[in-house]
């Protein structure tokens, strides 16, 4: 075989076998977000073929609606309390599992790593049984030590009712946490420690001089990991709230299905996926540049 | 072991044990519900179902969670297949190429990983009921294939570029064709990094839920996700029902977790790199 | 056995020109060496010879025909890699016999090979063995071992035994050796270690900066070594060298002075000298600076390596520095062949005798030699 056309044999050979990722990809990824931002500029229902422009209507829209910016609010609430205990958590539970216990570290593990491949669907329904005010066995517990339950109910009460979403991603995900940063801690060479130790420092100046730097990055991957769940969480308040009471926990995701597929206004939900996809590009940008630098 | 160590060992051991139980109580209680009888639900919460009764699972499976489940394998092992089979030869390729394209497509395929479901939900189902692929497998399976092959891909590529350039010189020498190479060489020693891909693949689009929620409306063709979800709006009080549905649904990712837990924290804890 | 021929080979990445025109010929059976400082180029042109990298321009030849652009597989050369490139999903005899099999020869003939390889290698025990299982000596082996069950006409090395412990890569320098004598093989072999190179070689090339500084057997590169970059290349401690300025000139014969000794020392040049006032770098191996004959020098001992029988002592000659040499802070390296008790600051002397010097242009070339060579 000659030189140039097994070259071309080659050439044709990569375009074969990157054709089908780049395909799918291209097709249901990158063209429909780029469809979002058209659509974003235009008012038109399910099925209708009459699109009206409407510029940035949608956008003016959006900024003068009070239930999009609690839906936003919400969104960050949930970043920060799932970064304070999913990330706090599993930190902690992991530095247990590597230095502290001995005994059954595996069954600790597995444990409190079971909820992570549970369907938030699943997760969802049974938490509704945990907080239902006439089944469930919390308010069972709380009666039976002599407390009042809240009044409309730990899903009802808006005061609460983030809260609660908050209790159940943790529940859900703090395994996954600490199983990252528990692969972070044993990457750490034990010599390190030794040498540490040799220079004087143990325990807590260890901790902050060997084990923190060197579980930096999965931190900050633990994190990120947090604010993108953070940001497309949909599942657990659909099912647990659908958005309720009165909005009060409604996020962008569930608010986008809302205004989609409920209300019919097509161009509105294009809008918020556009606002909702910058700040996820930007946080993932944000990713990028970081995991370079480390 | 002196007194002080020793209480800080039992200090350890409690935080986890708390934990511990805060998790595996709502799984108990999903268990224990889908034993009870209804009437067992509202008057006892808090104690056991009286007698192994098997009426809720009875109850669940004719409402269909059966076919919900195949409708989950089928969809679940094609998309898996899918974005394994297309995400490794992409990878390959993006992987050992030199040519300039080649790493603009790679940027590509990182940035759309970072695109959210969320955000081409009108588009994406406007494209699937244009091609009449509303409530159908495939309809389906293409999606979730498209949003699991850029990270799947990311995780390859990673992998191919630590894989020894030397192995595959070797086999040039030998003979080898590029897809000889890659067939051959290559895939045969790639079974962790395809484990951890497939594993994190599965876990993910088994328990998908809101695409699965916009475009199989069709009982039918219903995965478990939506399929009991459909379920509760229609036996809201029969909760025995639901936990054994959800008992059905969970039980199989749950026994599988058990049985290979080393490959399944491996495989999502590899995200952290 | 083919000869192998290099015919003016250059090669040039997008801005940087890896070979700059390199030329040499293996005769049939030898074992040419090719030996330079990392970066040299040697692996570049070991691979183009593989078909690994593609050349820019100019012709390999194995029996006279060019294969320059010939598949790999198709060019009758094994390559033994650095880091053996053993399959790891296939026993050791899959390995030695993939090759064949992709050639599509019978399973029969494949075997045959295969045993015929693993007797010469001695691992016939461990044929069915993953190489996992091997230890890093056996491993190489194996690798040797795939090479020879092709029977190729050109054999390739690239580093073999840089990844083997000090004891194992000399017991492996040994075997090969025994290899080449019982394959009668054309062998090609790449190394950045000189003891490799003098000990296995029957023509050693070197390297440098993508250009061949000197071609030849070891002993004619050791003793005669064209320029001072071979001359300091080849030898362990190296070469010492002495900045010096001509100071009289008559006919071939020079008077040379080194700075801030009181000494001059008359050589005979072979080549042009750069004239009067002219700068000129002598050099001397460690062995021929502690011998009995020559101008004394006095100075105290600074390092002693002991080796057993004899001793290396690098002397701190006061003004008498030694150039170009990273590791001995100017030092004059100095072979004693007897044991000598290590005391930092002796005093001890050096010996620097004309006929046993070589002298190098501004150029670097050689333009004198030790008179007995």
């Amino acid at each position: 075989m000659s030189h140039s056309s097994s070259r071309m044999l080659d050439r044709w050979m990569s375009a074969g076998m990157l054709a089908p990722a780049l395909l799918l990809v291209g097709v249901l990824v990158l063209i429909p977000s780029v469809l979002a931002v058209v659509g974003s500029f235009y008012e038109f229902g399910i099925t209708s073929q009459n699109w009206v422009f409407v510029g940035l209507g949608n956008y003016a829209r959006a900024m003068a609606d009070p239930i999009f910016w609690t839906a936003l609010k919400n969104n960050i609430f949930l970043i920060i309390g799932s970064i304070i205990t999913q990330v706090g958590l599993g930190t902690l539970f992991a530095a247990l599992l590597d230095r502290g216990v001995r005994r059954g570290n595996t069954f600790y593990r597995t444990m409190i790593f079971m909820p992570v491949i549970i369907s938030s669907i699943a997760v969802a329904f049974v938490w509704i049984l945990i907080f239902d005010p006439n089944v469930g066995p919390l308010n069972a517990v709380i009666k039976g030590v002599g407390l009042t339950p809240p009044r409309l109910g730990w899903l009802g009460d808006p005061n609460i009712s983030l809260y609660m979403l908050l209790v159940i991603a943790a529940w859900q995900n703090v395994g996954f946490q600490m199983v990252l940063v528990l692969a972070g801690l044993q990457a750490i060479p034990k010599e390190l420690y030794e040498a540490a130790a040799l220079d004087g420092a143990k325990g807590w100046r260890a901790f902050v001089h060997i084990t923190l730097p060197g579980i930096r990055n999965v931190l900050m991957v633990g994190t990120l990991i947090c604010i993108i769940g953070g940001l497309k969480v949909f599942d657990l308040v659909f099912v647990t709230t659908g958005g309720g009471p009165a909005n009060a926990t409604q996020v962008i995701g569930s608010y986008t299905y809302l205004q989609a597929f409920t209300l019919g206004n097509m161009g509105y939900a294009d809008a918020l996926s556009v606002i909702l996809l910058v700040v996820a590009l930007g946080f993932g940008w944000l990713q990028l540049t970081l995991s370079r630098r480390g | 072991m002196n007194g002080r160590t020793r209480l800080v060992a039992i200090g350890m051991h409690l935080i986890l044990t708390v934990w511990t139980i805060f998790v595996v109580a709502p799984i108990g209680l999903m268990l224990i519900s889908a034993f009870k009888s209804q009437a067992e639900i509202f008057t006892k919460p808090l104690s056991l179902p009286g007698s192994l009764n098997l009426s809720a699972f009875q109850r669940a499976w004719n409402i269909g969670i059966g076919s919900f489940m195949l409708n989950s394998l089928l969809v679940t092992v094609l998309s898996v297949a899918v974005i394994i089979t297309t995400s490794g030869l992409a990878a390959y390729v993006l992987a050992r190429s030199e040519a300039k394209v080649m790493k603009w497509l790679y940027i590509l395929i990182i940035a759309s990983f970072a695109i959210p479901v969320q955000s081409v939900l009108v588009p994406l189902y406007q494209m699937v009921s244009g091609g009449h692929m509303l409530n159908s497998q495939l309809g389906i399976v293409l999606p979730y294939a498209a949003f699991g092959i850029p990270f799947t891909t990311v995780l390859f590529y990673a992998f191919f570029l630590e894989f020894p350039r030397e192995l595959e010189e070797a086999a040039r020498l030998d003979g080898c064709s590029r897809l000889q190479i890659f067939f051959r060489i290559v895939v045969p020693l790639s079974g962790p990094v395809v484990a951890s891909a497939a594993i994190f693949q599965a876990v993910f689009n088994w328990n998908e839920f809101l695409l699965a929620l916009m475009m199989l409306t069709e009982k039918s063709v219903r995965t478990l996700p939506v399929g009991i979800y459909g379920l509760t709006t229609q036996y809201s009080s029969d909760w025995p029902a639901i936990m054994a549905a959800l008992t059905i649904a969970t039980l199989p990712l749950l026994i599988l977790f058990i049985l290979a837990q080393r490959h399944f924290v491996r495989s999502l804890a590899g995200l952290g790199k | 056995m083919p000869s192998l021929e290099i015919d003016n080979v250059k090669k040039s990445y997008d801005n940087f020109q890896a070979l700059k025109g390199v030329s040499f010929r293996a005769e049939p059976g030898e074992f040419v060496v090719m030996v330079g400082p990392s970066g040299c180029g040697k692996s570049t042109l070991l691979r183009s010879i593989a078909g690994l990298e593609t050349i820019s321009s100019g012709a390999i030849r194995i029996d006279g025909r060019d294969i320059a652009h010939d598949d790999p597989s198709q060019r009758g050369v094994a390559m033994v890699f650095q880091n053996y490139a053993l399959y790891p999903h296939m026993t050791v005899a899959q390995n030695m016999g993939f090759a064949l099999k992709m050639a599509g020869r019978p399973k029969a003939e494949i075997d045959a090979a295969v045993q015929r390889a693993a007797q010469i290698l001695r691992i016939t025990e461990h044929l069915e063995k993953k190489p996992k299982a091997l230890s890093g000596g056996q491993k190489q082996r194996v690798a040797i071992g795939r090479a020879i069950t092709r029977s190729p006409d050109v054999f390739l090395f690239d580093e073999p035994l840089s990844n083997l412990d000090a004891a194992l890569r000399s017991q492996m320098r040994i075997e090969l050796g025994r290899l080449h004598a019982e394959l009668k093989a054309t062998m090609v072999y790449v190394t950045h270690d000189q003891t490799e190179a003098m000990t296995m070689a029957s023509r050693i090339v070197v390297l440098n900066a993508g250009q061949i500084e000197q071609t030849g057997s070891p002993l004619e590169l050791y003793n005669r070594p064209t320029n001072r970059f071979v001359a300091g290349f080849l030898g362990t401690p190296r070469m010492n060298f002495f900045a010096g300025r001509v100071v009289r000139q008559t006919g071939h014969s020079v008077s040379v002075q080194l700075p801030g000794v009181d000494i001059n020392l008359e050589l005979t040049l072979e080549g042009e000298g750069p004239g009067v006032g002219g700068e000129i770098v002598l050099g001397a191996r460690p062995e021929a600076l502690g011998g009995e004959t020559g101008i004394e020098i006095a100075g105290t001992t600074a390092v002693v390596e002991n080796l057993g029988r004899e001793a290396l002592v690098y002397v701190d000659a006061g003004a008498l520095r030694t150039f170009d040499s990273e590791s001995q802070e100017g030092y004059v390296a100095v072979h004693r062949s007897f044991q000598v008790e290590s005391r930092f600051g002796a005093p001890t002397s050096i010996r620097l005798d004309a006929s046993r010097l070589y002298a190098f242009g501004p150029d670097g070339r050689t333009i004198a030699f030790p008179h007995s060579l």
